[in-house]
């Protein structure tokens, strides 16, 4: 039975999916499963209320598949978190395979008010993360500016009956009625989902956190601010180990800040973080407490000839990601995204172009603070793909093996449930075919800054403000 | 904000003075938006420095060009230099901001939103900052009208023996202020105003030392 969605505390968010029930059109098919150069992308959900219903709460600001992929979170701005789960197949609805419902939604964190600096804490999710699974619950990390916490998730599908001290309202029997002695037995009952806080990891942080990493021993997690790195353990809630602190002796010093952190997927002691200067540290918590020294540092020469006043802000490295193979790094900065050898410091391995044409603009976009939108990037499960979001609702992907590229759109208006993503084109003057767009007429209000990819299959999500897109590769969603 | 006086001719390829205006542009612009960071409750940190990096970087440029731009440049420089000594400033204060106390736990009170109508005319956060002042959790704390309320309270009488007048500025720094003045109710937040009055006394002098550094910048730039 499918389980029911929670009552959303503020009575808005109203999930809607849309999916038809006709048979897909039969329009040649990309390649063989693992060849991602052909593949078609076709909206497969779309949730969330219509644009000019859009309240701010309702923005969503992180979304994250587990590890298996069953599962999908989002965070929005209102500081609530929506947990989607993919529907297992079954032959007798074929079109209803894999799809994302709503599983549970809950309020992870409320907005504070801090009184002796007389500043207001955003309840806005920054970032989620999923722990492996190890029993049948599922827990995940949220987290505010400040304040990070540990949610368990557990079903209830049965109940028991047949107390014998207790009726069925839960009221002491009287105790002369009862005559014999049963055993309680469990029966099944509706399904229930229940999400409890299990920790609570405060006051660690006096800047903005911006990432967290759960590690790969299953027991540490990292969380990063402007300044500080802190390591966590999971069941342990009123210390911190601070591994790495850039704070200057003299505030009048700081030239640079963290963006971004991630853990090694393998090797439990390493780690990566980002700098505003456009540099990656790759750090081993085996050669000291205080990671402040870095193992490897990852640094492009400036490039002379793009030079601009803006070159060091559009450097600014605005999240990086280890690949599933933990061989390369991939990281993504207002233009450009890259990847990057671990064995390679001097220059990233590969360089790809997001919206080169957003440089002759870079003017108008500090002017309008654009230049400081922060995009994210994602490998798909071979590493063989790369993926982020850029304006106008457009998001872009990389093939690594084919250099191939593509920009797609996440919109109601140009995405019919089931029809193959059409690719974009945005023209810079010259010729200029039908259904381009020209950079002037790019919507900068419409950013795409979070995506994630299924960790195994072509599933991603795409986060339009306060939409979520679900797109499929149309031979996945054929062969359910 | 434009440089008055300095209009640019699409004919006009002489990359000096094309490189002058959008120069000055952006400098301007740089200093706008430090200038509304630095308004704010809690400044940005990254985009601070992001900011402050990209000035400093073409301060020094600037000290590389050639003797006979020198001239030309020389209001450039001058302004570069205050410049500078504005932004360290600016820095100081994030760091007198964030590591004010140690970060506490928050436990929500029928407290108000701090409110500085000194600052509303500039474009600022203040939109959101009412926004989050309605959604905010204060239990059953009835706030109809905020504004009202405040004059309400008989300000005055309370805080009658702590010399106010240094705060009297036109152009306030919220981090540097004193908490607002709580309910009526309550009587432990009264003790901490004496210490924080001495500690925001010298970075109010600061304050408005760079205020009127930052205020001569603008002139000049703007030329008037």
């Amino acid at each position: 039975m499918a389980p029911s969605p929670l009552p959303s505390p503020r009575g808005r968010w109203v999930p809607q999916t849309d999916h038809a029930f006709d048979p897909p059109p039969s329009l040649p098919v990309g390649g063989p499963p693992g060849d991602n150069s052909t593949v078609d992308w076709c909206l497969y959900q779309l949730n969330g209320a219509a644009e000019f219903e859009v309240s701010e709460a309702d923005i969503i600001s992180t979304v994250e598949f587990n590890h298996t992929g069953e599962l999908l979170a989002t965070g929005d701005k209102g500081g609530r978190v929506v947990i989607f789960q993919r529907e297992p197949e079954s032959k007798n609805e074929p079109y209803n395979q894999g799809e994302y419902n709503v599983y549970s939604t809950f309020q992870s964190h409320e907005p504070e008010f801090d009184y002796l600096k007389s500043l207001e804490i955003e309840e806005k999710i920054n970032k989620i993360k999923w722990l492996p699974q190890q029993n049948a619950a599922h827990s995940l990390l949220s987290t505010n500016d400040k304040t990070i916490k540990l949610w368990k998730i557990t079903e209830r599908d049965k109940r028991p009956e047949g107390y014998n001290l207790k009726d069925e309202e839960g009221k002491l029997k009287d105790l002369s009625t009862v005559t014999s002695l049963q055993v309680p037995v469990l029966k099944p009952m509706d399904l229930m989902v229940e999400v409890t806080p299990r920790r609570i990891f405060a006051n660690g942080h006096t800047y903005h956190v911006n990432s967290i990493s759960v590690n790969s021993d299953c027991e540490t997690y990292m969380s990063a601010d402007d300044l500080r790195i802190n390591l966590w353990h999971l069941a342990i809630t009123d210390r911190s180990f601070n591994i790495v602190d850039i704070k200057p002796a003299n505030m009048e010093d700081l030239t640079e800040v963290i963006t971004a952190s991630e853990f090694h997927p393998h090797h439990c002691n390493l780690f990566v973080y980002s700098s505003s200067k456009g540099s990656l540290r790759l750090c081993d918590m085996r050669a000291s407490a205080l990671c402040d020294k870095h193992s490897k540092l990852y640094e492009e020469p400036e490039d002379p000839s793009n030079r601009s006043f803006f070159s060091e802000i559009i450097s600014s490295v605005s999240d990086v990601k280890f690949s599933h193979s933990g061989r390369y790094m991939l990281t993504r900065d207002y233009l450009t995204v890259k990847v990057w050898d671990l064995n390679m410091e001097t220059k990233p391995v590969e360089t790809y172009q997001v919206h080169d044409y957003l440089r002759s603009k870079l003017c108008s976009l500090y002017e309008n603070d654009c230049i400081f939108d922060k995009f994210e990037c994602a490998w798909n499960g071979s590493d063989s793909v790369i993926m982020t979001g850029a304006y106008n609702n457009f998001f872009r992907m990389f093939d690594r093996n084919t250099k191939r590229d593509v920009t797609l759109e996440a919109s109601r208006e140009s995405s019919k449930p089931r029809a193959i993503l059409k690719p974009r084109r945005v023209c810079v003057g010259g010729k200029r075919r039908k259904d381009d767009i020209s950079v002037d007429s790019l919507d900068f209000t419409k950013k795409i800054l979070h995506t994630a990819w299924h960790p195994t299959e072509n599933i991603i999500a795409i986060a339009a403000t306060n939409n979520l897109y679900i797109f499929q590769d149309k031979v996945n969603s054929e062969m359910h | 904000m434009l440089g008055r006086g300095l209009k640019r001719k699409l004919s006009d390829y002489e990359e000096n003075m094309a490189g002058l205006s959008s120069r000055q542009l952006v400098l301007n612009m740089c200093l706008t938006k430090l200038q509304t960071y630095k308004m704010l409750v809690e400044p940005n940190l990254h985009r601070s420095v992001l900011i402050a990096n990209t000035v400093q970087q073409e301060s020094n440029c600037c000290d590389l060009r050639s003797a006979e731009d020198q001239i030309e440049n020389s209001l450039l420089i001058v302004s570069d230099d205050d410049m500078s000594s504005a932004i360290s400033s600016i820095l100081k204060d994030l760091d007198f901001v964030e590591d004010i106390s140690p970060p506490t736990c928050l436990v929500p009170t029928g407290d108000d939103q701090p409110k500085f109508p000194e600052n509303a005319g500039l474009k600022l956060e203040d939109d959101r900052q009412d926004l989050k002042g309605a959604e905010c959790v204060f239990g059953s704390f009835e706030i109809s009208n905020s504004t009202s309320y405040l004059k309400d309270l008989a300000i005055d009488d309370i805080f009658e023996d702590i010399d106010t007048s240094m705060y009297d500025s036109d152009f306030c720094c919220p981090p540097l202020m004193p908490p607002r003045p709580p309910p009526l109710a309550t009587e432990e937040p009264l003790k901490t105003f004496p210490s924080c009055n001495s500690s925001s006394a010298n970075n109010i002098q600061i304050c408005r030392t760079d205020l009127s550094e930052l205020d001569h910048i603008m002139e000049i730039l703007v030329g008037s």
